[in-house]
């Protein structure tokens, strides 16, 4: 963790210092600043544009995850961003109205953080799986999907407007439990009883939809976001998250298509082998979860 | 109208092959050995005329060597190719190419109908001379994989190519049209043993 | 309708090599090791045309010898990435080439493998590939992880590839239908591209 802090001397001249010196040491660190933008510490000089477009840190790694860098204006209020592994460029949009420039900006990194959240999260992959393999293909399916999706959209916004505030850790512990249930409902189906999930999908998956936005909006709320810049963030946010969950329900379309084509589907003995993996893992993910909601009381 | 898309595609190779000369000659690696490995065997006029021919005459000659072609001719070029890069001498191999023009050229504007195995054998042993230059010429600091994969699909598709324009002696009129390809190609070919015979003598 | 699910496949093949076209090495600092051990042969032309070759093989000796390498082929993997340690930086070209043009050559004989030899070439693939993606791991990549996203992707290519195929070339297709040929055509690149990378491999 380090942090730099750039005041603004003049317009579009300013001075850094790092006030926390990363562990690497401070010459190490690979920071690229706008290309206008002229960088030799402890000055930097933007010239008229100012202080505008992409911050990037290209050799975060294992050894120095997170750079904060603090930006106080001549006028207006200071601003902070951070770069993380995750998330090794933002976009600075100035005081003035942002410019196209920026919105692409705004929107690579935000679009890109999306589909970073949704592929690292095995717990929503998880219970996304599991309802494919509840409801099947076709219409049916993309319905469920939609309602999932909008059931996260609706609660992450929500949360990242702070109209909703749960606390994190039991949040996980829930989120896990959801994917226990997912599985517990795949083997009533098996069994042939028509479970919830069997017969309202959309609902089920509206409901832990919900559940699950607000696991994204933790993600968001790390980052040091300016107000104004909110609601474009958390839409670039959710269309990666989309795009990502769409590239996983489609990949394992395509493989249950192989799967069936190859005539290499799961037999008989072994059909509620996949629910139990589920169960197991989300119940792993659970205990484990929980023990962190009590070790923090 | 068959003769335009030959137009067509040569321009398109070569305006290509001019864009991007720094890629073809210069650059080392995957995308360097790719680019090298497609167009080697499009940019030298007589390779390209005679590799097309051979998928003509395949399709003229019908069963058999319309779909044993295809299959076999990138394997025997590859072993011409290997002859090349080992640098197994051949006797004037840029004669034998120039002849195979005329040959192929003639076969495909005549009609000739040869039994299998001796048209097999003709097409053989010219894939090898062709596939000799190619191996002798390769240059090394491209990517083996990459230029072996941009050489083979570049010859393949010239291949399929010749077959496509094959399938026009369905109608009498592209029979025409393909005699007189033939022919074209033979000249071609005349002009280049003219060349690699004045460098002979 | 029978389209669909090619057009879907295209479209994750399409969106998959999109996103590996960077160097796997920046999908590793954004995305951690699994998805680098997913990304990472994807990027490497040896794994893509020689995965592919194992597949389309095994797609054309139908389903019911095919479907055995959905298990093999990611063990051939983890098996491969275990000994790497054993090769060491010793190249794989050669062993490459020689597995494409058997493949090929087999492809485009039309050759009736046995379903035990089927198993064992792709098996040899995956053990030299699985070492060949191991020899470039770094100190700080988390092995298991790295391994996992190896076995995950190898299982999707194959399963994938051999699926496609299946569909292509249909088992109840004549010898000299155009679907058969394609395939053997196929072949017959493939095994001209090792017999090519052979002989630079050898001449250099």
């Amino acid at each position: 963790m380090g942090v730099l802090e750039f005041r603004e001397v003049r317009p579009g001249a300013f001075v850094g210092r790092w006030s926390i010196e990363p562990s690497i040491g401070a010459s190490r660190v690979d920071l690229r600043m706008p290309p206008h933008c002229f960088l030799r510490l402890p000055e930097m000089n933007c010239g008229e544009k100012g202080l505008v477009g992409p911050i990037t840190i290209s050799n975060l790694g294992s050894n120095m995850s997170v750079v904060l860098i603090k930006v106080i204006p001549i006028e207006g209020e200071p601003r902070s961003y951070t770069i993380s592994t995750a998330n090794p460029v933002v976009s600075v949009l100035g005081t003035g109205a942002p410019t196209l420039e920026a919105w692409v900006e705004l929107a690579k990194t935000y679009v890109n953080y999306g589909i970073d959240h949704i592929l690292l999260g095995a717990d929503h992959l998880l219970f996304v799986l599991g309802l494919i393999w509840i409801v099947g293909g076709g219409w049916r399916l993309v319905k469920t999907i939609t309602a999932f999706t909008i059931g996260h959209s609706a609660s992450l916004a929500a949360a990242a407007f702070g109209l909703i505030g749960v606390p994190e850790r039991p949040l996980n512990a829930c989120i896990a439990l959801s994917i226990a249930f997912i599985g517990v409902e795949i083997v009533k189906q098996q069994r042939g009883e028509t479970g919830l999930t069997a017969r309202y999908p959309w609902i089920v998956a509206f409901t832990f939809g919900l559940v699950h936005g607000i696991g994204f909006a933790g993600a968001l709320a790390g980052l040091g976001l300016e107000r104004r810049l909110l609601p474009a963030a958390l839409l670039f946010f959710n269309v990666g998250v989309e795009i990502g969950q769409l590239a996983f329900v489609l990949l394992v379309l395509a493989l249950i298509w192989a799967h069936r084509r190859l005539d290499a589907v799961v037999p008989r003995w072994g059909e509620a082998v996949p629910a139990y993996l589920i169960g197991s893992v989300s119940m792993f993910w659970f205990f484990g979860r929980l023990a962190r909601v009590f070790a923090a009381i | 109208m068959a003769l335009h898309v030959p137009r067509a595609l040569t321009a398109a190779i070569v305006s290509f092959a001019l864009a991007q000369p720094a890629l073809a000659h210069e650059q080392a690696g995957v995308a360097g050995g790719l680019v090298s490995g497609l167009l080697h065997p499009v940019t030298g006029i007589d390779h390209l005329i005679a590799m097309v021919a051979v998928g003509i005459w395949g399709a003229q000659l019908g069963a058999p060597a319309i779909w044993i072609l295809p299959i076999t001719f990138p394997l025997v070029m590859a072993v011409g190719g290997v002859l090349g890069v080992l640098h197994v001498p051949l006797p004037m191999p840029e004669v034998m190419i120039a002849v195979s023009a005329v040959i192929l050229g003639v076969a495909v504007a005549a009609r000739l109908r040869l039994p299998f195995p001796a048209a097999a054998l003709v097409v053989a042993i010219f894939a090898i001379f062709h596939g000799h230059a190619h191996g002798a010429e390769l240059p090394r600091a491209a990517n083996a994989l990459a230029y072996g994969v941009g050489f083979v699909t570049a010859t393949g598709l010239l291949h399929l190519f010749g077959i496509a324009i094959g399938a026009l002696t369905r109608w009498p009129f592209g029979e025409r049209v393909i005699q007189g390809l033939g022919a074209g190609i033979a000249g071609v070919g005349c002009y280049f043993l003219a060349q690699g015979l004045g460098a002979v003598a | 309708m029978k389209l669909k699910p090619v057009r879907v496949l295209m479209a994750v093949a399409i969106l998959l090599t999109g996103t590996s076209a960077a160097d796997a090495h920046v999908v590793a600092a954004r995305l951690g090791d699994f998805y680098m051990g997913a990304s990472h042969p994807l990027t490497d032309l040896q794994d893509v045309v020689l995965w592919i070759a194992t597949g389309v093989l095994a797609g054309t000796l139908g389903a019911s010898k095919g479907r055995w390498l959905i298990p093999v082929f990611p063990i051939g993997l983890l098996v491969g990435l275990s000994l790497a340690p054993v090769f060491g930086t010793v190249s794989t070209q050669l062993a490459d080439a020689t597995m494409m043009l058997a493949i090929g050559m087999l492809l485009a004989a039309a050759a009736q493998v046995p379903t035990l030899v089927l198993c064992a070439i792709a098996f040899a693939v995956a053990v030299i590939r699985g070492a060949a993606n191991g020899a470039e791991l770094g100190p700080e990549t988390d092995r298991l992880l790295f391994a996992a996203g190896l076995a995950c992707v190898g299982y999707g290519v194959v399963t994938l590839t051999m699926a496609l195929t299946v569909v292509f070339k249909r088992t109840s297709d004549s010898v000299t239908s155009w679907r058969a040929i394609a395939v053997r055509a196929l072949g017959g690149w493939i095994g001209a591209i090792g017999l090519m990378m052979a002989s630079l491999v050898l001449a250099s």
